[in-house]
């Protein structure tokens, strides 16, 4: 009896170890993570995602500066 | 931040004028090494100083600089605040920093993606006082 408790244990413990392992590896960046953060004058900030269309404008033109290089 | 005309005005060309903004842009870029390349639009929107290359067409970048400084602008509007005073883009090709000038000009800089983005900012936000009064210079 203790011998396949012990036994039941090991596989739970596998399983478990597989799916962290599977769920690591198909794991993503969330959409519409943070992309642009404005600090105003009076210190308060905004923070736009990249999957917003405010945030998309201030990307798309970023990346074209960045693109042009040093 | 500025957000008018992008004139694109080639101005880091030479002249004694912009000596002194040039210095101070060397400065800070020596000071921060993860700065790739850094420009200065006026509050009218002209470009000041530019470190890209020959190569780069200044008044293109001017142009772009300029829509990001208008879209700053447009985004502190509808936040019934006066003005932005430090924006921060992410991209896959890297950061983009921009820090407010107290005469309504913008400092921009560029980093790669793995910079250290607040302490660059943080140099940005310190060199804003001598690259403000060598701007007023060349402006």
């Amino acid at each position: 009896m203790k011998r396949l408790f012990r036994g039941l244990l090991l596989v739970g413990a596998l399983a478990g170890a597989l799916v962290m392992v599977k769920s690591y590896l198909q794991r993503r960046d969330p959409p519409g993570e943070e992309a642009v953060q404005i600090v105003f004058d009076d210190g308060s900030t905004r923070s736009l995602s990249s999957n917003t269309v405010e945030g998309q404008e201030f990307t798309d033109i970023a990346r074209k500066v960045l693109e042009i290089g040093a | 931040m500025s957000e008018g005309r992008t004139t694109g005005t080639e101005s880091n060309a030479g002249g004694s004028r912009n000596g002194e903004l040039e210095r101070a842009l060397g400065d800070l870029r020596a000071l921060s090494g993860d700065i790739e390349s850094c420009s200065v639009l006026s509050r009218t929107g002209d470009l000041l100083y530019s470190s890209h290359g020959p190569g780069v067409e200044r008044a293109r970048v001017a142009a772009m600089l300029g829509a990001l400084a208008g879209l700053a602008g447009r985004s502190a509007r509808e936040e019934g605040k006066v003005r932005a005073a430090q924006v921060r883009v992410r991209t896959e090709a890297g950061h983009l920093l921009m820090v407010g000038l107290e005469d309504g000009g913008t400092l921009v800089a560029a980093t790669a993606l793995e910079a250290r983005v607040g302490l660059v900012l943080y140099d940005m936000r310190n060199a804003r006082a001598e690259i403000e009064k060598a701007a007023g210079e060349v402006g």
